[in-house]
């Protein structure tokens, strides 16, 4: 794609477990966005997701939708997000991915939120709600152009067939949603999650697959990565923040990556 | 251009080409010719016009055939006097009132003349190719001869039509006299053999037709598009299951098992048809013509239960065991909770709690029946919220269980699956007008907007009739400026919300607002992706009510006609104090709902 290899595809190279957390910009406080993501890299993070909030987060449980909600009433907004990035690569060098609902990069314009984020140095985007083919027919070229990689999830439900044309439309990771569930809903992992882990694996995928959704704690980011080249924390993370702030955000980490 | 696809005989091949939805399928009923039609006609589409062929046939013979067959239209083939025309259309011997196409051969020329006759005592004319035999001679006339057509009534075109036409045809349309030309009637050149249509060839003429746009233009496309509007914006947990109705729904719609199961619980549970009501001293008040379409009587007391009864089936054929919904009125709610019950399937209705509160009657109804009520606790408390609730849970519980969205919203194909099923109201309205006022389409046709599902089953038969006028009503809350108002087509600018794209109110910054509205059924921030098509287009004209304006007309529907309709309905009846209509304008509006859940709200506003 571009001449440059993007941070996310140069992180996946790395021969170890990649543990990548989620966060929601502009909670619990506004300006806490630089800091938190500063803590994540100085404690070991490999790789962070930027939740830019949105009023009405469809594939979300209740801790995302409340800390979002809560961001939305701090005075989060595209733009302020933004600002409060632009100076970020000149203090962190892992990658840096937003996860956010299409609706607000439409209204903001899909070629100009590429753009800044190129200029801020963000690596990639999750759009839980941009189908595949969707993205594939109309938005692609313009990611690829400002060098941006898309990361798309499959479900346990995904058919095989499906999952290698996402595939081949990808070219960071796949989002591995570990079941068929919003955010938040389970912790711990049976042996449904295993067989699957394990169905995908076998598959033989050119990307390698990053498991998100219910893993909470060092056991569950274990099991996870037992095929899978990394695992993704989010609602654990800001349950952990909202209720011991982002102060003691170096235990939590220490705790998963013990 | 409708299609008329004539000279069926064989009961597969009638199937496949009722698949292929013409809008009318001949049947001939005259022996000297090979396709004589000698068997039962299987069960089909009611969109789709059954046809009687005859020649100089013995009018009680013609009469019996009609209701032996249940046709909806008869073509005169023979010398048949404009006297015996009428008959057909005055006889009380018939269950419902027919069509009349007398037929005209053409050959060199034509004797325009003798149409006069004719002008008052049938619908349509037919002109065919004059042969050996009434009909069915394979080849076509000069149709540059219809530039002298001296009528204005809409007609059939006949003789010899094939594929190869397509490009004569495409001349055709941009004639004069083109704009009368109501449908094209095929016959011989799609044949295998006299009778045996090649279903194929007929469905890449059908295609090649309908690429012309016209069809199209405001029906959704094969991706899931109402022009820029539609789509299905899901996240991936989602796609199975959507996938999974998108690959069924129409296949299980056209299934003549699935017809007849929906028609009947349609007559016999919910009531229908509804009446379509001249409403005589509105009328006088406003100086027009009010027709009401009924839909408060059906079981439930709204419009919503003719989807519930096509999604209760719809899940059933795709094996679900667990039905979730959301609700603003309740309305939705209770005909969800209704057909669960008369299918013993398990029932979750999500709520925003606001509306739990302001729709008590119907909470307590929804637990009678069975279902449990789920209050949505989160943003506006209301519909969007009670909606996102609803979807949650199917990402939570992909395998057993279907979502029956209550609206024409959500993503492809539900907005076209909820339409088709409420389509049956503007089905009805098209005979029912016709018993009142002799004719199929009214003047306007005016609904209340929510997301739209009311207003597009009221609508559909009538988007492509270019002389029936469409009136969308939203409401304006407080007033549209007020900060306090849920009329999307003004405030709302194009995004995504549910899952299509469409008009929807948000901030600059895309983050969706709460809208505001007296009546919960109305307290959306989106609007359907047809509706929004519509309004894009111009093809609808949108009007937006007040609290006020809307609570004031629907007292007066209680005075004058001795109705008392849901508030949501209330805001559709209020349109009459801001436009002005001719005398002899025919309006059909929507009745969508009777107001026994609002009495609490009429009994405070009006302190009665
Ligand atoms: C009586 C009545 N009319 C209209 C509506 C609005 O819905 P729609 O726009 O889908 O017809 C509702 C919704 O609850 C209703 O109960």
């Amino acid at each position: 794609m571009t001449e440059k290899m993007n941070r996310i595809q140069e992180k996946l190279k790395e021969d170890k477990k990649l543990l990548s957390i989620y966060f929601t910009a502009g909670y619990p406080n506004l300006d806490d966005t630089v800091k938190i993501i500063q803590e994540l890299e100085n404690n070991g993070v490999d790789m962070i997701e930027i939740g830019l909030p949105f009023s009405d987060p469809l594939a979300d449980g209740p801790t995302i939708q409340d800390s979002s909600t809560k961001a939305l009433k701090n005075g989060m907004t595209t733009e302020v997000l933004f600002n409060q990035l632009r100076n970020i690569r000149e203090t962190v060098n892992i990658p840096l991915i937003i996860m956010g609902y299409f609706n607000p990069m439409l209204q903001y314009g899909v070629e100009d939120f590429c753009k800044k984020c190129q200029d801020i140095g963000i690596d990639g985007l999750i759009i839980p709600d941009l189908p595949v083919d969707v993205y594939h027919e109309e938005y692609k070229a313009i990611f690829d152009s400002y060098g941006l990689i898309n990361v798309f999830l499959i479900t346990p439900q995904t058919s095989d067939e499906r999952i290698k044309y996402i595939d081949s439309v990808s070219d960071g990771f796949i989002y591995m949603v570990s079941s068929a569930s919003t955010t938040g809903a389970k912790s711990g992992f049976g042996e449904e999650q295993s067989e699957y882990f394990k169905r995908i694996n076998d598959l033989n995928l050119k990307n390698p697959q990053i498991v998100g959704f219910g893993i909470s704690n060092n056991s569950t980011f274990k099991v996870a990565t037992t095929y899978a080249k990394g695992a993704i924390i989010g609602s654990a993370f800001v349950k952990h923040v909202t209720n011991e702030g982002i102060e003691t955000i170096p235990n939590f980490v220490n705790s998963i990556l013990k | 251009m409708k299609i008329k696809v004539c000279g069926m005989k064989y009961q597969d091949n009638i199937e496949q080409v009722a698949a292929l939805q013409p809008d009318y399928l001949g049947f001939i009923f005259y022996d000297k010719t090979p396709r004589h039609f000698d068997t039962e006609i299987p069960e089909i589409s009611n969109d789709i016009k059954k046809t009687g062929v005859f020649v100089n046939e013995d009018l009680n013979t013609v009469i019996q055939k009609i209701n032996e067959f249940n046709l909806q239209a008869v073509q005169l083939h023979g010398e048949e006097a404009p006297f015996y025309c009428n008959m057909l259309r005055t006889t009380t011997l018939l269950k419902k009132p027919i069509e009349v196409i007398k037929v005209f051969s053409v050959m060199d020329g034509f004797n325009f003349k003798v149409l006069n006759e004719y002008e008052d005592v049938c619908d349509y004319y037919l002109f065919d190719t004059k042969g050996k035999l009434p009909g069915g001679n394979g080849y076509a006339f000069d149709w540059s001869l219809l530039n002298d057509y001296p009528s204005t009534k809409p007609f059939f075109l006949s003789g010899g039509i094939g594929i190869d036409q397509i490009n004569d045809i495409k001349k055709f349309k941009e004639s004069e006299v083109s704009k009368y030309c109501y449908a094209l009637d095929v016959n011989s050149k799609f044949e295998l053999e006299p009778g045996l249509k090649n279903v194929g060839v007929l469905r890449e003429f059908i295609n090649k037709l309908s690429n012309n746009k016209e069809m199209q233009k405001y029906n959704v496309d094969e991706r899931g598009y109402y022009g820029d509007f539609g789509g299905a914006f899901i996240p991936e947990m989602l796609y199975p299951n959507v996938e999974e109705l998108r690959e069924n729904y129409l296949k299980v719609m056209a299934e003549p098992k699935f017809k007849k199961e929906f028609d009947q619980l349609l007559k016999d549970y919910v009531g229908r048809p509804s009446p379509l009501y001249f409403a005589k001293r509105l009328s006088e008040k406003y100086n027009t013509k009010i027709y009401l379409k009924r839909e408060d009587l059906n079981h439930t007391g709204a419009h919503k239960i003719n989807n519930t009864i096509g999604q209760i089936l719809m899940a059933k054929r795709l094996g679900k065991n667990r039905i979730i919904a959301e609700t603003g009125a309740g309305q939705h709610g209770v005909a969800t909770a209704t057909v669960c019950a008369l299918m013993g399937l398990e029932c979750i209705v999500y709520m925003g709690e606001i509306d739990i509160a302001r729709q008590a009657p119907n909470v307590a109804r929804m637990k009678m029946l069975g279902a449990k009520v789920i209050p949505a606790l989160s943003g506006s408390r209301t519909l969007k919220d009670a909606t996102n609730e609803a979807i949650r849970d199917w990402i939570n519980n992909p395998v057993n269980t279907h979502y029956i969205i209550g609206s024409a919203i959500g993503p492809h194909p539900y907005p076209d699956m909820v339409t088709r099923f409420q389509s049956v109201i503007s089905e009805e309205i098209k005979w029912q007008l016709k018993e009142h006022e002799g004719r199929e389409n009214p003047d306007y046709v005016a609904a209340c907007i929510g997301g739209g599902s009311n207003a597009a089953g009221t609508y559909y038969h009538f988007l492509h009739e270019e002389d029936v006028k469409i009136i969308a009503v939203e409401a304006a809350g407080l007033g549209v400026d007020s900060g306090e108002s849920a009329a999307t087509s003004v405030l709302g600018k194009e995004g995504i919300i549910h899952g299509c794209k469409t008009l929807l109110m948000q901030t600059a910054d895309g983050q969706i607002t709460e809208p505001y509205s007296i009546s919960a059924g109305l307290d959306y921030p989106g609007v359907g992706p047809m509706h929004a098509h519509l309004a894009k287009t111009g093809r609808a004209e949108f009007m937006s009510i007040t609290d006020d304006e809307a609570m004031k007309a629907g007292l007066e529907l209680c005075e004058l006609e001795g109705i008392i309709p849901a508030i949501e309905t209330s805001h559709a009846l209020a349109i009459f104090k801001q436009k002005q209509f001719k005398p002899n304008d025919v309006i059909v509006m929507s009745l969508s709902g009777r107001g026994d859940k609002d009495l609490q709200n009429y009994i405070d506003y009006f302190k009665i």
